[in-house]
C-alpha cells in the first residue's frame, strides 16, 4: 500500500473528498455517502461513521486505503 | 457572456460588506464548464461571533416594528427579487447548473411569493383572549423567538433562502444564514438587494465551508433556533447541536419518495410526472419522485413510453433557453450518482436508459448526467432505499392497492410522494396511507408558499412554508390575569 494514503478516523469528510475524489465510490459501495445537499459532511469520518452505524469502522477504514491505493487518480 | 457575478463576495454583517477576519476565501466554480465565478470569504469563529451580536441588536427593535411595517418591507423585498428576476436567475444558474428555464419560472418568482405570502400572513395573526372563570382573563400571544441560525443547501440555494428568511422577518426574528459553500452567489447578490431596505443586522450571511463556518454557526452558543434544510446525516448533527443548547430546530431532511401509478392515471400527465418527480433540478431535489411503483397492467407500457420521454429530454448547457435538464452541482455529486448506477447493476436492476455522464456536445467541461431508469427494481434493493439525489428513478412493479402501500411505505423516510388515479376514492385512501409529509395527487412537485411542506419519519421535524411557519418562528406567551379584587384566602 502506498504509505502517503493514510485515511483515519479522525481525519474530516472535507478533507478526504477533497484529496481523495474517487473515495466516494468506495463510500457508496459500502453505504456511506460522504457528500450531501450542504456538501461534505461536516465533521470527521469517524462521526460520520458512527451516525451510519457502521459496525466496524476501522475495517471500513482500512478498506478505504486499499481502495484509494489501487484506485489512484479515477 | 459577460458574467452577472462580482470577482469577489465579502461577508455581509451588520448591514455591511466585511472580509473575514482570518482572510480566508474559497472559489465558487460553475459546474458546466468548469470556470472560476468568484471568490468568497470564509467566515471564521470570530466573524460568526460579530454577525450573531450584530443579529441580536438589531432584534431589540425588529421584534418591535409593527407587522405592517414588516408586511411593507417585504413586500419590498419581493418587488426587488422581481427587479431583478433576470440576473438572480443567471446567477443561480451559473453557480448551480440548473437550466434558465427553472430559475426563471420556478425558483426565482417562488422565492419573491413566498415572501408576499408572508407579508400577508403576518397581517392576519391575532392572538387569542379566553375568560377562564368569571374573574380571570387568560390571553395568548405569539412573540418573536429571537436570533436565529440558518443553514441552507445547494439544490435551491435562493428559494430555500427565501423559505427561511422570510417567515423569520414576519415573525419578527432575525436572521444569520449560511448557503452551501457550493452555491453562495445568489444569496449574497439577494443580500445586496436587502441593503437600505432591512435596518443593519436584521440578515446577516456567513459564507464558508460547513466544517468551519458551518461548525461555528452551530456551536454558537446565542442562537435561539435552529433551522436547517439538508440530509438526513446531516440533520443529526443539527439536532445535535440544538439539543446542546435547548433550543427548537426545524430540519427538512432527506427522502425517497414514491410515486405511485395506477391504470387509471391520466396517461400522458402521468408519464410527465416522472420526469416532473425525478428530472426537475437534474433530480437534486429531497421530496424527488425517486420511487415509481407502476401497477402490473400496465407497467411494460408505461416504462416503455417513460423511456421514450426520457431520450427527448435535452439536456445541454444551462443558460441556454432550450435546456430541459442542466448539470449536476458538481464533479462530487456526480460520481456519487454514478457510483449508485453501478450498486444498482450489481443488485440486478437493469439500466433501461442512460446510467452514464455525458461528454458529447460541448458538455464535456461540465458535471452532465443522462437522464436514468433503472427498471426491474426490487423493494429492498439499496437503489430503492437510499437518496441517490440525482436523475436517476427506479421501476418498481405492484400488483394491488394494499401491496403499493406497504411497499411505499417501506422506507426510512416520508417527504413527498404521489399517486396517479382517476379514482378519487382510491386517491385519498392512498394518500392517506402513505407515511409521508406531502402527497401530491395527480401532480408533482408542486410546491407554493401556502401548503405546508416537510417531513415524517427520518425527513424532518416541522414544517417549512405555510403560515404555520409563523408558529416555529414564535414562542407562545400567556398574560393570566385575575380580574378580583379579592384574596385568594390561602395565605
Amino acid at each position: 500500500m502506498d504509505k502517503g494514503l493514510i485515511i483515519t478516523l479522525e481525519m474530516t469528510v472535507e478533507d478526504l473528498v477533497n484529496k481523495y475524489p474517487q473515495a466516494i465510490g468506495y463510500g457508496i459501495e459500502n453505504g456511506v455517502s460522504f457528500v450531501f445537499c450542504v456538501g461534505s459532511f461536516p465533521a470527521t469520518l469517524g462521526d460520520l461513521l458512527r451516525i451510519k452505524k457502521i459496525a466496524d469502522p476501522k475495517a471500513f477504514v482500512d478498506g478505504l486505503n486499499e481502495y484509494l491505493a489501487i484506485n489512484k487518480g479515477i | 457572456m459577460k458574467k452577472p457575478v462580482d470577482e469577489h463576495y465579502k461577508l455581509f454583517i451588520n448591514g455591511k460588506w466585511v472580509d473575514g477576519k482570518e482572510g480566508k476565501t474559497f472559489k465558487i466554480y460553475c459546474p458546466a464548464n468548469g470556470e472560476l465565478l468568484a471568490t468568497c470569504a470564509e467566515a471564521g469563529k470570530e466573524d460568526v461571533d460579530l454577525a450573531v451580536k450584530a443579529a441580536w441588536k438589531a432584534f431589540e427593535t425588529w421584534k418591535d416594528v409593527s407587522p405592517q411595517e414588516r408586511a411593507a418591507i417585504l413586500l419590498k423585498i419581493a418587488d426587488l427579487i422581481d427587479a431583478n428576476k433576470d440576473k438572480l436567475a443567471m446567477v443561480e444558474t451559473l453557480d448551480n447548473g440548473k437550466p434558465i428555464r427553472e430559475t426563471t419560472a420556478v425558483d426565482v418568482p417562488l422565492a419573491s411569493d413566498h415572501f408576499r405570502y408572508f407579508a400577508s400572513a403576518i397581517r392576519t395573526e391575532e392572538g387569542q383572549a379566553v375568560m377562564i372563570d368569571k374573574d380571570t382573563l387568560s390571553i395568548i400571544l405569539r412573540e418573536p423567538i429571537g436570533v436565529v441560525g440558518q443553514i441552507i443547501p445547494w439544490n435551491f440555494p435562493f428559494l430555500m433562502a427565501a423559505w427561511k428568511i422570510a417567515p423569520a422577518l414576519a415573525a419578527g426574528d432575525t436572521v444569520v444564514i449560511k448557503p452551501s459553500s457550493t452555491t453562495s452567489l445568489s444569496i449574497l447578490e439577494f443580500a445586496k438587494l436587502l441593503e437600505g431596505v432591512l435596518p443593519p443586522g436584521v440578515v446577516n450571511v456567513v459564507t464558508g465551508r460547513g466544517s468551519t463556518t458551518g461548525n461555528y454557526v452551530l456551536e454558537h452558543p446565542d442562537f435561539r433556533k435552529l433551522a436547517f434544510t439538508g440530509s438526513t446525516e446531516v440533520g443529526y448533527t443539527i439536532a445535535d447541536a440544538a439539543a446542546k443548547k435547548l433550543i427548537p430546530a426545524t430540519l427538512e431532511l432527506g427522502g425517497k419518495s414514491a410515486n405511485i401509478y395506477f391504470p387509471d392515471c391520466p396517461w400522458e400527465k402521468a408519464i410527465e410526472g416522472v420526469l416532473m418527480g425525478i428530472l426537475f433540478n437534474q433530480g437534486q431535489v429531497c421530496c424527488a419522485g425517486s420511487r415509481v411503483f407502476v401497477h402490473e397492467d400496465i407497467y411494460d407500457k408505461f416504462l416503455a413510453e417513460t423511456i421514450a420521454a426520457f431520450k427527448k429530454v435535452k439536456v445541454g448547457l444551462p443558460w441556454e433557453k432550450d435546456t430541459m435538464m442542466g448539470c449536476q452541482v458538481n464533479e462530487e455529486q456526480l460520481r456519487k450518482i454514478l457510483a449508485y448506477v453501478e450498486v444498482a447493476k450489481k443488485e440486478g436492476a437493469k439500466v433501461a436508459c442512460g446510467g452514464d455522464r455525458i461528454t458529447e456536445k460541448g458538455l464535456d467541461k461540465g458535471c452532465f448526467m443522462m437522464p436514468t431508469i433503472l427498471a426491474d427494481v426490487t423493494e429492498n434493493m439499496r437503489v430503492a432505499q437510499e437518496e441517490i439525489f440525482g436523475p436517476v428513478v427506479c421501476f418498481l412493479k405492484f400488483k394491488d392497492e394494499a401491496e403499493v402501500i406497504r411497499m411505499a411505505n417501506n422506507s426510512e423516510y416520508g417527504l413527498g410522494g404521489a399517486v396517479w388515479t382517476k379514482d378519487i376514492n382510491r386517491a385519498f385512501r392512498v394518500a392517506r396511507a402513505i407515511e409521508t409529509g406531502r402527497m401530491w395527487v395527480n401532480n408533482y412537485n408542486t410546491l407554493p408558499a401556502h401548503a405546508p411542506f416537510g417531513g415524517y419519519k427520518k425527513s424532518g421535524i416541522g414544517r417549512e412554508t405555510h403560515k404555520m411557519m409563523l408558529e416555529h418562528y414564535t414562542q407562545k406567551k400567556n398574560i393570566f390575569i385575575s380580574l378580583s379584587e379579592k384574596k385568594v384566602g390561602m395565605y
